[in-house]
């Protein structure tokens, strides 16, 4: 008995060194990033309370570029909002207003504006932290864009912050297709470079040109339908015998992400009960592709 | 060896925010990150146990996983790094007793001995965490690319972050 208590007191440091090797691997393999613990994610109360002074300090230096990007965005929204007055009229005229079922009222999607408090993209798998969590009414697995396009997708929700998947992070495929057609493919980044990503699983004989934009698909409950994502670079002739695989620059600019909005579908419910029959298939690719 | 704990909670308390919120976001090309947090484990006195220093490397590792969401990346690399940085050490130089409880640095151990022990484990925590990476996603032509220009960018900061701390230390006294 002294002698397997003197061994172990010898060879301490192997098993404290054991120990704490494991246990690391553990928390590397866990590799999911929904089943992590909040308090081990950038949502945490103390993480988070860090990051949120530091970007008191740091959200002064690139209002510029976001107000420029909001004024373009108001203005494109402006023209948008002539267009469907204007069409709105155009049925009035015709008489149409009273045979038209009544909306039900509940409006699709809310948004949730947030603050973008922690943000990496040198990393093989990015996370973004915002500083708005449970008591704003951000859950796990919505979608969350900003005014230039996608950004990611919430995993991890503390009561005043929450921890986002990055589109620049491979975890995080998106349904996406080529604007004013159908053909769609899914999304995902492949680690180089944060200011672009890959399109894939497009069909061969896809109609596409180099400067298209691509935008979401709507096929999961996550993002509403045609979101800007990316435009199509030129050169890029990757295939192999079925699939198409486009290089896409990305239009939200991850470098400097200010505001975000996270986005809240009201008929997320409906849509995850008519969809509860195939639970286990979506278990396995949440996102839909 | 108290004063040791009292420094040591400070520095810790310090770096890794300051790893989070500025050295981040130093990221030079995309390839070189500075990991400045890993004076953390520099710092450790030679004749501190194996046991503690293990313990003290995973909680700095710990800690910076919890800011950059890298689950096990960085404690694994810390913890590594802490057990192999006795043997390391004792490459370049075998002077324990005038060093007992003092932190590594260029005044106590002289400039040519810290440079090469501050650039050893610069280098073999970029491998390891840049290894650990490339388990996860492997980008062949970016691996050896990171590893150096990482080595050489942290090498530089820790060892200007070591002369900061003598000069103020020479003004006190």
């Amino acid at each position: 008995m002294n002698e397997l208590i003197l061994f172990f007191r010898k060879n301490s440091k192997w098993f404290v060194f054991g120990f704490f090797v494991v246990l690391s691997c553990t928390m590397l393999f866990n590799s999911n990033p929904y089943h992590q613990h909040l308090y081990l994610t950038s949502a945490g109360r103390a993480v988070s309370s860090v990051y949120k002074s530091g970007s008191m300090l740091s959200s002064y230096l690139n209002l510029r570029s976001i107000n420029e990007d909001l004024n373009r965005r108001n203005a494109e929204l402006q023209a948008e909002i002539a267009a469907q007055n204007e069409l709105i009229s155009t049925f009035r005229e015709l008489g149409y207003t009273d045979t038209l079922v009544a909306d039900s009222g509940v409006r699709h999607f809310d948004f949730i504006v947030a603050h973008v408090i922690n943000n990496s993209i040198a990393r093989p798998f990015n996370y973004i932290t915002i500083n708005k969590g449970s008591k704003a009414g951000v859950r796990p697995e919505l979608g969350v864009i900003d005014q230039n396009g996608v950004v990611g997708i919430v995993s991890n929700v503390g009561s005043g912050s929450a921890r986002v998947i990055s589109l620049l992070n491979p975890n995080f495929r998106l349904s996406c297709k080529i604007k004013r057609s159908d053909y769609f493919g899914s999304l995902v980044w492949d680690g180089k470079d944060p200011r672009e990503a890959l399109l894939e699983e497009l069909p061969r004989h896809t109609v596409f040109n180099p400067g298209d934009t691509i935008v979401t698909s709507g096929y999961s409950a996550v993002f509403p339908e045609g979101l800007p994502v990316g435009v199509i670079m030129p050169d890029n002739n990757e295939h192999n015998e079925n699939f198409f695989t486009l290089r896409v620059r990305l239009l939200a600019d991850f470098t400097t992400l200010g505001n975000v909005q996270v986005v809240v579908n009201n008929y997320r419910a409906e849509l995850d009960s008519l969809s509860a029959g195939e639970a286990e298939e979506a278990k396995r690719k949440p996102f839909g592709n | 060896m108290n004063q040791f704990a009292i420094r040591f909670t400070i520095a810790y308390l310090l770096l890794i925010p300051l790893q989070a919120l500025v050295f981040d976001h130093m990221v030079l090309f995309n390839v070189a990150v500075p990991f400045v947090f890993i004076y953390l484990i520099v710092m450790l006195p030679v004749t501190l146990g194996t046991n503690v220093s293990v313990v003290l490397g995973f909680l700095a590792g710990l800690g910076m996983d919890m800011f950059a969401d890298t689950p096990g990346m960085n404690s694994l690399s810390c913890t590594i790094l802490a057990f192999a940085r006795k043997p390391l050490f004792h490459l370049y130089t075998t002077m324990d007793d005038d060093l007992a409880g003092r932190s590594p640095s260029a005044q106590t151990m002289g400039s040519a001995s810290f440079l090469k022990y501050v650039l050893t484990l610069s280098l073999c925590y970029s491998v390891l965490v840049f290894t650990i990476e490339a388990f996860q996603l492997f980008i062949p032509e970016l691996l050896l690319t990171r590893i150096v220009a990482s080595t050489l960018y942290t090498f530089l900061l820790i060892y200007t972050l070591d002369s900061l701390l003598i000069r103020r230390r020479e003004k006190r006294l």
